[in-house]
């Protein structure tokens, strides 16, 4: 199985690969972990004429933190690195679970984070939680930067809001408030290297009371193009304290907004199903995780 | 458009004539002649063709040659010492009865060896699932868990690398 013919580039700084974006414009594509681009270019979906490899500019990758403003994640920081980061794992924990279930050690070890949000796969790993957390990305290009929720970046099935002449460069993640814990699951056939049906993520503070749901976001991938943000389960447990049937509630408005398709995967009602049995889990899992700390 | 392009494989430095949409794993079988690197599904899933780029295990069929310039490339020939002897893991893998067909083991061999420098001893559930993209049709994969268990005991004991 052959590629087809392209020219490769490998810009070394930021400003050459910007330069370079914008004047091959829509003949070129970006070249990161490839673990998506790469099998899109086998089966011959595209075919770009250039491939600009992102790889070797130092600025577009690592993971800094700093307290009060949160972590500053690198586009083409690499899934293994989240995985294995202990920054990562202490503060933004549903970010680590989902890491670790990306693809399998070697996917992870190629694909980066930038990567898989700007191919916008409904069932992607990454997004949820980084919505969950709140996180912004940062959208470069030759005239400026441009910063917007990672929720408005990804538009669709496989579309992203990226403008021609534009890439992905960070993620701003915020740092999180006191009494507050984020988790991620999913649900799919099987373990290893597994399309998920459904997944999703929770992100929950409380307040000093530690019972008082004082903030809450709640996510959901596979169930609709791009990752959704409930406002139904905030709305309904805002302000309350959290108790066995405020947890019932809440998973039945997760399931009752969401708004699955059936696939190969899995059916809509099943989908609909495993929200809620994911939703209610998550939150309790989020709930005992905050009261620990 | 075909270019001199330098790769190291196995401490070895290869001048190559390549072209950019030339993957690794045609690389390394047809234009070096390594053939212990083997190419199964040829789109990530089997894990047939990992080989290690700067000590990390990486799908050589989704890797274009050139992006591997300046870096250490290991294959399975690599492990093995000057006069043939075999590295640990390759040993436990004849010990334990870990190798039927033989087809994955290459890569589930540097799969190994990469978690093994990562974590001297693992415990049974890190070896499933960091062995999870390689997939064997024979063994069942208990003599493969059991034999990168008994290579991680000989490694930390020798201390070998
Ligand atoms: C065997 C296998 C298993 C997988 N399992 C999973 C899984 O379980 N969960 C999951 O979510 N995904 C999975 N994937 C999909 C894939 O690994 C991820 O989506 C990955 O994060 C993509 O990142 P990449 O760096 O490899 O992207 P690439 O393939 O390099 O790029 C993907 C697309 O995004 C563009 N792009 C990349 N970076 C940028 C940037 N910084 N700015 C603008 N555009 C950019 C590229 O041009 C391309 O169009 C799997 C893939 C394989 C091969
Ligand atoms: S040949 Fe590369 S993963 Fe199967
Ligand atoms: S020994 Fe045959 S595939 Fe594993």
């Amino acid at each position: 199985m052959y590629l087809d013919h392209f020219e490769y580039h490998a810009p070394q700084t930021s400003g050459q690969a910007m330069d370079l974006i914008e004047s091959l414009g829509d003949k070129a594509r970006l070249l990161a972990g490839g673990t998506d681009l790469l099998l899109m270019m086998k089966d011959k979906t595209l075919k770009p004429e250039h491939l600009i490899d992102i790889n070797n500019v130092e600025e577009y990758k690592g993971i800094s933190y700093e307290p009060g403003k949160g972590a500053v994640i690198g586009a083409t920081t690499k899934i293994a690195d989240l995985e294995h980061s202990t920054l990562i794992q202490e503060k933004y924990y549903a970010l680590h679970q989902a890491a670790g279930e990306l693809g399998s050690t070697q996917v992870r070890t190629m694909a980066t984070v930038g990567g898989n949000s700007c191919h916008a796969s409904p069932a992607a790993e990454t997004p949820t939680p980084l919505v969950a957390l709140g996180a912004k990305v940062v959208l470069s290009s030759t005239s400026g930067e441009r910063e917007m929720p990672l929720e408005e970046f990804i538009t669709g099935n496989r579309m992203n809001a990226l403008a021609e002449g534009e890439l992905l460069t960070r993620f701003l993640v915020p740092d999180l408030p006191p009494k507050s814990a984020s988790r991620y699951s999913y649900i799919g056939l099987r373990d290893a290297m597994e399309i998920d049906a459904v997944n999703m993520a929770v992100n929950l503070t409380v307040e000093d009371d530690g019972r008082t749901v004082k903030d809450l976001r709640l996510v959901m991938g596979s169930v609709a193009p791009r990752p959704l943000v409930s406002t139904e389960v905030p709305s309904l447990m805002i302000g309350k304290e959290f108790d066995e049937k405020l947890l019932e509630k809440a998973a039945q408005a997760a399931s009752e907004e969401a708004k699955p398709i059936s696939d190969i995967r899995a059916s809509a009602e099943y989908r609909r199903k495993v929200v809620a049995v994911l939703a209610r889990r998550l939150l309790k899992n989020a709930f005992d995780a905050v009261r620990e700390v | 458009m075909k270019q001199l392009i330098s790769l190291e494989i196995n401490d070895r430095v290869y001048d190559l004539p390549l072209d950019p949409r030339d993957l690794l794993v045609d690389v390394i079988r047809k234009k070096v002649g390594l053939t212990g690197t083997k190419k199964g599904c040829g789109q990530g899933d089997c894990g047939a063709c990992t080989v290690l780029v700067d000590g990390k295990p990486i799908l050589s069929c989704l890797t274009l040659a050139i992006t591997c310039r300046g870096k250490k490339i290991t294959t399975i020939e690599g492990l093995t010492g000057d006069t043939g002897e075999l590295h640990p893991i390759q040993q436990a893998f004849v010990d334990y009865g870990a190798v039927q067909c033989g087809f994955c083991t290459p890569g589930m061999i540097l799969t190994a060896k990469a978690l093994l420098d990562r974590i001297a001893r693992p415990t049974e559930e890190e070896i499933k699932r960091s062995i999870s993209g390689n997939i064997c049709r024979c063994t069942g994969y208990k003599k493969i868990i059991e034999a990168i268990e008994a290579a991680g005991n000989t490694i930390s004991a020798e201390g070998v690398k």
